[in-house]
C-alpha cells in the first residue's frame, strides 16, 4: 500500500513535469485572462466610483469635485467591453488548448501502454486478462483527461492568478493586498489542517466508491446466474444495502472533506467583509472632512472589493480539480506495471526489411536439442531435456495431457518465448539469431479457437498477408472450404464478423484460420489443438482441410484428442515436460 | 408504476427523475439549502459593495453586523448545501442501480441477461455512473438561475424598463438559451462519441485477444495503426466537442459582459436615462455576483447532451424487449413431480432468423439422467433456453410435472431447475458467498461435502482463508477447472430436483474432463440430470441418449 502510495506520488510528478511543458500555453492563457479581468475591474471602478460621487456632487456638496463629476465618458466603457472580447477568445483558445493536451497526452500514454503490449508479447497474455488491458488502455487512459485537461493547469493558475491579482491590488490599495494576501495564505494553512484528514479521507472513499462500481458490474455480468438461480431480488436488495452502506461512510467522509471547502468560502468572505468595511470606514472618514481624498480613494477600494472573486476563482478551481488528480492514482498503478513487467520475453520485433536467413523452397527441418523452460519456478519446470527432430516436409504429432508442455513448444517455435535451456534450430541455424520477422514469416500457426479480428471475412484472410491478389485469397478461401458458408452469410465475403457482427460457429472460424494459413502459404505449419472445442463431425471434417494444407510442409499437430490420431505422422508423447515415448508412422 | 416507466422512455431524462420521485424530499431540501446558500452570496456581495459605495456619499447603507451575518451565514449554508445535496444524490443514483438491476434481472427472462455480451453491461454501467452529474450539475444550478432570474429583473426595473428587459433578456440569453442550444449542439456528436469508443475499445481488444497472432502474422504495425486511426477519430470527435463547449461557454459569458456593460453604461448615464447610483451599484454587484455562480450553466447544457444518451441507454437496457412477457404470477397449482415434456415445441431467436426447433418432441421423466448431444449450432443451448424458460417456444407446449411451464411461478420455476453452464458467473466476492447463491442457508458441511463431490475440497482447504478465501473478478486466481469445479459445487449444492449441465466440462483437458463427469454419477443420484455436450466421453452413466438435428430430437441408444 504505502508502496503503491510512492509509486503513484513518482508517477503524478513524472506526469506533471511533462504535463506541465505542454500545459505551458494553457497556463499563460490563463494568467494573461486574469490580466484582463484585472483591466476589466478598473473600468468598473472607474465608472462606478464617478457615478457615486456624481450622485454626491449633484447634490452640490464638494465644490472642488465638480471636475470629476463630469461624466466619465465612453472611454471606460469602450475598454472595458474590447477587453471582455478579447477574455472571450481568450477563454476558448485556453479550453480548446486544454483539451488538446489533455489529448496529446493519453494519446502518449496509450502509445506507450500499446508498445509494452506488444514487447511483451503473448507471454503477456499467460499473466494479464485480455479484458483488463483492454480497460486499462481505453477506459483507464481515457479517465485521465483531467488530469492533464484541468489538475495540471489549475495547479499551477492557482499560484499565478491570485498572485497576479494581488500584485495588481497592491499597486493602487496595498492594506485590501495585505487582506487579500493573509486571507489567501489562509487556504492552504486551513487545506493543510483539514486537507489531510480530507485527502486521506476522500481517498479511502474513492476506493470503497470503485469498490462498489466494481461489484455492481460484477453481479450486472452475472445476473443470468443470478436469476436462474431465482436469488435476483436477494441481490437486488443486498445491492441497495450495499450502496446505501456507502452513502452513510461517504457522508461522514465528506461531512470533513468539505470544512476545507468551508475555509475557502470562510476566506473569501473574510477578505470581502474586511475590505468593505475598513476601506469604507477610511472613506467615510475622509469623506466627512473637507480636505476628502475619498473620490480619489473610492476607486481603488472598488477596484480590489470586485477583484475578490477574480481572486478566490482559481484556489476554487484548484480544489475542483483535486478529484481528477485521485483518478489518475488508479491508472497510475496499472500503467506502471504493465511498464515495468520483467521483458523475458525476446526483444520487440524491429521493423526493418525482412532478412530471411534460412530458405523455404527446400522446406524446414526443425531440431529440438536439450530445450528446458519454465514459466514460474515455483511449479517447476514446464520442458526438461525434451529432444526431437522433425525432417523437412514431414508431420509430427505432439500428444500428452494438457499441461505437459506442448502449447510451450510451440509457443517456441513461434518465438513467444525463448528456451531457458539447449537450443532449437530451423535448417540447423539456432532460433535465436533468426530475425523475428524472417521466422514469422517461415511459420504458419492455427491454435484452439482462433481470434477472428472485427471486420469482414475478406479482411480477416488478408490480415495473413495484406498484399495477396483476389485470386489468391480465392484460391486460399476456397481450399479451407470458407466459400461454401460464406455464400450464405448476408453480404458473403464481407459479412462483418465479431464484435458487433456475425457470430461464426468454432468450426466456420477455424476454416477461416485455415485460409489465412493456406495464403500465407508457409514452409513450417504449427498446430496447437486446433480441433479441441469442435463437434466429432466437424473435427473430422476440418481435419481433412488441414490434411490438404499439411501437404509439402513441416507440420507440427499438437493435440489429446483421439481424432488427431487419424493425422498421419511420426507421434511424440509427452508427459509433464519430457518425452515418455516415440514412435514411428503407423500405417 | 411500470407503465409509467415505458410510457416516459421515450424522453429517457425523464425516466430517470421519474424513477428519483422517491427522493424527492432529500433532492428538493438540497436545491432549497443551495438556493438560501446562493441568496446569502448575492446579498454578501451586494451588500458589500454597497457599503463601500456608499461611502462615496458618506452613507452607511449596510452595517457592519449585517455584512458578518451574511459571511456566516453563506459560509454556514454553503457547507449544509454540499452535504445535503450530495447525500440526496447519492440516495438518488444508489436507487438508479438497484432499479437498474432489477429490471435487468426481470427482462432477463425474455433472454438479455442470458445472450448478452459482458462488455455491452460494463458499458451500461458506465452509462448509469455518467448520470451522477444530473442533479449536481444540471438541476442544482438551473434552480439557482430561476431563482436569480426575478430577481435581478425586479432589482433593474426599478431603474427602468429598458434596462430591466435587457439585463433581464441577456441574463436569460446566457443562464437558460445557450445551455439549451449548447445541448442540441452536441446532441449529434455526444450520440457518436460512445460509438467511436467503442470502436477503439474493439481494436484494442483485437490487438490484445490477437496478440499471438499479430506475432504469427507480422502484424504489429497493421494493428498500431488501426488502433491508432481509431483513436483519432475518437480524439478528434473529442476536440469538436470541447471546441463546442468553449464556444457556448464563451458566448455565455459574453453575454453576461454585455449586461454588465449595460449596468455601466446607466450609471455612466450615457444610456437607458441616469440611475439612481446606490442602487445602480447593488444591481451591479447582485449581477457580478448572479453570473460568477452561473458560469457553469453553459457546460452544464454540454454535459446534458451527454446524459440524455446516457439516460437513453440505461433505460432502453431495462426495457423489455419487444414481443415477450413476464409472467411472475402462475397457476395455484403446483407442479406434481418433475417429469418435463415438450410436445410439438418449435422456436426460433427471432423471426427473421430460422427455426431452431420444429414439432420437437422430447421426454425427461422424473429421476433420470439424460444427455442431449448435437454438433454446434443444432439448438442445444436453446433447448436450455427453454426449459429455464429464458425463451419461450412460438409453438407446443412444455409441461413441468403436468403443468405448462409457462404457468409456472417463477419463484417456484427456479427452485426446480439448477443450472451450470460455459457463462456460469463466479463472482468477485468469497468462496463461501458463492457457493450460498446456489442454497442460501447451506450449513458448513453441506457446502464441504459439496465442494467435495465436485473435486475442489481438498484445493478450497488449501487456501489460505478456506471458505472465506477471495476469490477475484470471473474467479481469478483459480485455474479455469477449479473454477468450474466451485461453480459445479454451487449447482450441486442447490436442492433443486433438476440439474442442467451444459457442456459442463468446457476448458477442462480430457484427464479433468473424465474426473469431473465421473463425480456427476455419484453426486446427483436420485436427481434429473439433463447433459448437454457435443460428444460423450464414456466415462457418464445415463438412461437415455438423444440426438439433436435439424431441430427434431431422436432418441439414441444408452
Amino acid at each position: 500500500m504505502t508502496a503503491d502510495k510512492a509509486l503513484v506520488r513518482a508517477w503524478s510528478r513524472a506526469q506533471s513535469r511533462v504535463g506541465r511543458r505542454q500545459a505551458r500555453p494553457v497556463i499563460l492563457l490563463g494568467v494573461l485572462g486574469t490580466g484582463l479581468a484585472i483591466g476589466q475591474a478598473w473600468c468598473i471602478a472607474v465608472v462606478l466610483a464617478r457615478a457615486l460621487t456624481w450622485g454626491v456632487s449633484a447634490r452640490a456638496v464638494q465644490p472642488g469635485q465638480h471636475a470629476f463629476a463630469a461624466g466619465p465618458g465612453w472611454t471606460p466603457l469602450a475598454v472595458f467591453a474590447l477587453l471582455a472580447v478579447f477574455r472571450a477568445v481568450l477563454q476558448v483558445r485556453q479550453e480548446t488548448r486544454a483539451a488538446g493536451t489533455a489529448a496529446a497526452s493519453r494519446r502518449r500514454l496509450r502509445d506507450g501502454a500499446l508498445a509494452s503490449i506488444l514487447s511483451r508479447g503473448p507471454a503477456l497474455l499467460r499473466v494479464e486478462a485480455g479484458g483488463a488491458l483492454t480497460a486499462l488502455v481505453v477506459d483507464r487512459i481515457e479517465a485521465l483527461d483531467g488530469f492533464f485537461g484541468r489538475w495540471i493547469p489549475a495547479a499551477s493558475l492557482a499560484v499565478a492568478s491570485p498572485a497576479l491579482v494581488l500584485a495588481a491590488v497592491c499597486v493602487v490599495q496595498p492594506r485590501a493586498a495585505v487582506v487579500l494576501l493573509l486571507c489567501g495564505l489562509a487556504v492552504p494553512a486551513s487545506q493543510a489542517l483539514f486537507g489531510i484528514g480530507a485527502a486521506l479521507a476522500a481517498r479511502q472513499q474513492f476506493t470503497a466508491m470503485a469498490r462498489l462500481q466494481a461489484r455492481f458490474l460484477d453481479r450486472v455480468r452475472g445476473i443470468a446466474t443470478i436469476v436462474l438461480a431465482g436469488r435476483a431480488e436477494d441481490e437486488s436488495r443486498r445491492l441497495g444495502v450495499a450502496a446505501d452502506e456507502l452513502r452513510r461512510r461517504t457522508m461522514r467522509v465528506l461531512r470533513v472533506a468539505f470544512l476545507s471547502s468551508a475555509a475557502l468560502d470562510c476566506a473569501f468572505a473574510v477578505a470581502l467583509v474586511l475590505i468593505a468595511l475598513l476601506d469604507g470606514r477610511t472613506l467615510l472618514g475622509r469623506s466627512t472632512m473637507p480636505s476628502a481624498a475619498g473620490p480619489v480613494l473610492l476607486p481603488h477600494s472598488l477596484f480590489a472589493l470586485i477583484l475578490v472573486p477574480e481572486f478566490f476563482a482559481p484556489l476554487r478551481s484548484f480544489a475542483l480539480a483535486y478529484q481528477d488528480r485521485m483518478q489518475a492514482a488508479g491508472a497510475a498503478v496499472a500503467l506502471d506495471t504493465l511498464a515495468r513487467a520483467p521483458a523475458d520475453t525476446p526483444p520487440p520485433p524491429a521493423p526493418g526489411p525482412s532478412a530471411i536467413r534460412t530458405v523455404a523452397a527446400h522446406g524446414v527441418a526443425v531440431a529440438f536439442e536439450q530445450v528446458g523452460f519454465t514459466w514460474d519456478a515455483s511449479r517447476g519446470p514446464v520442458l526438461a531435456d525434451v529432444s526431437f527432430r522433425i525432417p523437412a516436409r514431414e508431420t509430427v504429432v505432439l500428444v500428452g495431457p494438457s499441461g505437459s508442455g506442448k502449447s510451450t513448444l510451440i509457443e517456441m517455435l513461434l518465438g513467444f518465448v525463448a528456451p531457458d535451456a539447449g537450443r532449437i534450430t530451423l535448417n540447423g541455424a539456432d532460433i535465436a539469431t533468426v530475425v523475428p520477422d524472417a521466422l514469422s514469416q517461415m511459420t504458419g500457426w492455427i491454435g484452439q479457437r482462433p481470434l477472428l479480428f472485427a471486420g469482414s471475412i475478406r479482411h480477416n484472410g488478408l490480415g495473413a498477408r495484406p498484399d495477396a491478389a483476389g485470386a489468391e485469397l480465392a484460391a486460399a478461401l476456397r481450399a479451407a472450404a470458407v466459400d461454401g458458408f460464406a455464400a450464405l452469410l448476408p453480404d458473403g465475403l464481407d459479412t462483418r464478423i465479431g464484435e458487433g457482427g456475425y457470430g461464426l460457429s468454432g468450426g466456420q472460424a477455424q476454416r477461416v484460420a485455415i485460409a489465412r494459413a493456406f495464403l500465407r502459404n508457409a514452409p513450417l505449419l504449427l498446430l496447437d489443438e486446433p480441433t479441441a472445442h469442435l463437434d466429432p463431425v466437424t473435427e473430422g471434417e476440418i481435419l481433412d482441410s488441414l490434411k490438404r494444407l499439411a501437404v509439402g510442409r513441416t507440420v507440427l499437430l499438437a493435440s489429446h484428442s483421439s481424432a488427431a490420431h487419424a493425422f498421419p505422422g511420426r507421434r511424440i508423447h509427452l508427459s509433464r515436460g519430457h518425452v515418455v515415448q516415440s514412435e514411428g508412422v503407423p500405417a | 408504476m411500470t407503465d409509467r416507466v415505458s410510457r416516459l422512455s421515450s424522453r429517457p431524462v425523464l425516466t430517470v427523475l421519474f424513477l428519483w420521485r422517491r427522493r424527492l424530499p432529500g433532492l428538493a431540501l438540497g436545491v432549497l439549502a443551495s438556493l438560501a446558500a446562493l441568496l446569502a452570496g448575492l446579498a454578501l456581495v451586494a451588500f458589500s459593495g454597497l457599503r463601500l459605495a456608499g461611502t462615496g456619499a458618506g452613507l452607511v447603507l449596510a452595517s457592519a453586523l449585517l455584512l458578518r451575518l451574511l459571511g456566516i451565514g453563506r459560509v454556514l449554508l454553503r457547507y449544509g448545501e454540499r452535504l445535503l445535496t450530495h447525500d440526496a444524490m447519492f440516495r438518488a443514483l444508489a436507487d438508479l442501480r438497484v432499479w437498474f438491476f432489477r429490471s435487468l434481472a426481470r427482462t432477463a427472462a425474455g433472454g438479455i441477461g442470458f445472450r448478452r455480451s459482458g462488455d455491452l453491461l460494463s458499458r451500461l454501467v458506465g452509462d448509469v455512473e455518467a448520470l451522477d452529474g444530473l442533479y449536481l450539475r444540471v438541476i442544482v444550478p438551473l434552480a439557482g438561475a430561476v431563482l436569480a432570474f426575478p430577481l435581478l429583473f425586479l432589482l433593474a426595473l426599478r431603474q427602468g424598463p429598458a434596462l430591466a428587459v435587457v439585463v433581464a433578456a441577456l441574463f436569460a440569453a446566457s443562464v437558460f438559451l445557450l445551455p439549451i442550444l449548447a445541448a442540441r449542439l452536441v446532441r449529434r456528436d455526444a450520440g457518436l462519441l460512445s460509438g467511436r469508443a467503442s470502436e477503439l475499445r474493439v481494436s484494442v481488444l483485437d490487438l490484445v485477444g490477437g496478440l499471438r497472432e499479430i506475432r504469427a502474422f507480422n502484424a504489429e504495425h497493421r494493428m498500431l495503426a488501426a488502433v491508432r486511426s481509431r483513436e483519432q477519430a475518437l480524439l478528434s470527435l473529442q476536440q469538436v466537442l470541447a471546441r463546442k463547449a468553449a464556444l457556448a461557454g464563451a458566448a455565455s459569458f459574453l453575454c453576461q459582459q454585455m449586461a454588465v456593460l449595460a449596468v455601466l453604461a446607466a450609471l455612466a448615464g450615457l444610456a437607458f436615462g441616469r440611475i439612481r447610483p446606490m442602487e445602480g451599484a447593488l444591481l451591479l454587484f447582485a449581477l457580478l455576483a448572479a453570473f460568477e455562480f452561473a458560469v457553469g450553466l453553459a457546460r452544464a447544457g454540454v454535459l446534458a447532451g451527454h446524459m440524455r444518451h446516457a439516460a437513453a441507454r440505461v433505460v432502453q437496457a431495462g426495457e423489455l424487449p419487444p414481443g415477450t412477457t413476464v409472467q411472475r404470477l402462475g397457476t395455484a397449482v403446483l407442479p406434481q413431480g418433475h417429469a418435463l415434456r415438450l410436445r410439438d415445441v418449435t422456436f426460433r431467436w427471432q423471426a427473421d432468423r430460422p427455426a431452431v426447433f420444429e414439432h420437437l418432441t422430447l421426454d425427461i421423466p422424473q429421476g433420470t439422467r439424460v444427455a442431449i448431444l448435437g454438433p454446434s449450432g443444432s439448438g442445444k443451448s436453446s433447448l436450455a433456453a427453454l426449459l429455464l424458460r429464458v425463451a419461450v417456444p412460438q409453438g407446443g407446449q412444455i409441461t413441468l410435472g403436468g403443468v405448462d411451464l409457462a404457468s409456472v411461478d417463477e419463484a417456484v420455476l427456479r427452485s426446480r431447475i439448477a443450472w451450470l453452464s460455459q457463462s456460469t458467473h463466479l463472482f468477485a466476492d468469497t468462496v463461501r458467498a458463492n457457493l450460498l447463491l446456489g442454497r442460501p442457508d447451506a450449513t458448513d458441511a453441506q457446502l464441504w461435502s459439496a465442494l467435495d463431490q465436485a473435486g475442489i475440497g481438498d484445493t478450497v482447504r488449501a487456501l489460505p482463508e478456506a471458505l472465506e478465501t477471495w476469490l477475484g473478478e470471473g474467479g481469478t486466481g483459480l485455474s479455469g477447472g477449479q473454477a468450474r469445479r466451485i461453480a459445479l459445487a454451487r449447482t450441486l449444492l442447490s436442492p433443486a430436483p433438476i440439474l442442467i449441465l451444459d457442456e459442463p466440462a468446457t476448458g477442462l483437458d480430457a484427464e479433468a474432463e473424465q474426473a469431473f463427469l465421473s463425480t456427476l454419477n455419484e453426486a446427483v443420484s436420485g436427481r434429473t440430470v439433463i447433459l448437454i455436450a457435443h460428444r460423450l466421453t464414456g466415462v457418464e452413466r445415463l438412461d437415455r441418449i438423444w440426438r439433436l438435428a435439424g431441430g427434431h430430437a431422436s432418441a439414441a441408444a444408452a
